[in-house]
């Protein structure tokens, strides 16, 4: 494997999603290579980096609240319809 | 309506209770397998409206509609990831559709939220001599909303969602080859986007070794 065909499979190998033939033929241009090894080192920062630096907010609590009364509703609503039926 | 004849009453009762006590199960099941994910979805919303007013309503309507569908779940398959597909159909029917009147976007909102968050760049960028860590929060969501939409969403499914490639194939109706090219190619310009912010604080690239 050379260096342009491991930089394709680098996104793809932060991401644990390589066939095993591929990861094993990556790997092994890893060991041999500095430069993708530092590339692929990089592209792990860059995953992390967008985990931890993308905010997530929490749902509002009318936001909550709804949904959890729009469990209770549907049953309340089917309880009705059926006592009337 | 006429009040129930009470003649039917014990009929009526058990048929009620056997009823709804499927109902209460279904209900239990729901909240354990879906609403544990609202926040998941409410961000994902907010990522895809950039309006939160909107994204409430979306989650809403995804919620409503997998309630409803809920037996079309496939037990033992992630839930988080068929809440999302329904929630990204949503969107489109919604948002999409009428392409006159795109979402607005609300930016005082996203700079409150950026602003309210305190700076962290002296904590961390002292222990580490590391670019990456010198990036605040703000510049990360600039770099990735400066992406065209179908890099963007790509790298949240993945980065922030954790999905597999499989499920956001899934979700976004490509084949996962071109999930995976998408995935590199989207990378590439966040890479380019985050060094032009780290280049602006003196960290050069050339350093990073």
């Amino acid at each position: 494997m050379n260096c342009k065909k491991a930089g394709v499979l680098i996104s793809a190998s932060v991401d644990g999603e390589l066939s095993l033939s591929e990861e094993r033929e990556f790997l092994l241009h890893l060991s041999e290579c500095t430069e993708c090894r530092v590339e692929f080192e990089d592209a792990k920062k860059t995953k992390m980096i967008i985990k931890e630096k993308i905010i997530q907010f929490k749902a509002p609590e009318a936001l909550i609240v709804s949904i959890m009364q729009l469990t209770n509703f549907n049953t309340k609503e089917h309880e009705e319809s059926l006592l009337y039926e | 309506m006429d009040k129930p004849d009470p003649t039917r009453q014990t009929k009526t009762r058990t048929k009620k209770e056997s009823l709804s006590r499927e109902e209460r199960q279904k209900q239990l099941e729901f909240q354990n397998e879906a609403v544990v994910h609202l926040n998941a979805l409410y961000n994902y919303a907010l990522h895809l409206t950039m309006n939160p007013s909107d994204a409430e309503d979306l989650v809403q309507e995804t919620y409503l509609k997998a309630y409803r569908f809920f037996n079309s779940f496939e037990r033992g398959t992630n839930c988080k990831a068929w809440l999302f597909k329904i929630l990204k159909n949503n969107y489109i029917n919604r948002f999409r559709k009428n392409s006159k009147e795109p979402g607005k976007v609300d930016y005082d909102l996203i700079k409150d939220f950026y602003h309210s968050i305190k700076d962290t760049r002296s904590d961390t960028s002292e222990s580490e001599s590391d670019y990456f860590h010198s990036l605040l929060h703000e510049e990360v969501y600039q770099a990735l909303h400066s992406l065209p939409e179908e890099f963007r969403e790509v790298i949240q499914l993945c980065d922030i969602e954790g999905f597999t490639y499989e499920e956001i194939a899934n979700m976004v109706e490509s084949p996962i080859g071109t999930v995976r090219s998408r995935l590199y190619r989207g990378r590439k310009l966040l890479r380019a986007q985050l060094e032009g912010y780290a280049k602006k604080y003196g960290f050069n690239n050339d350093n990073v070794q």
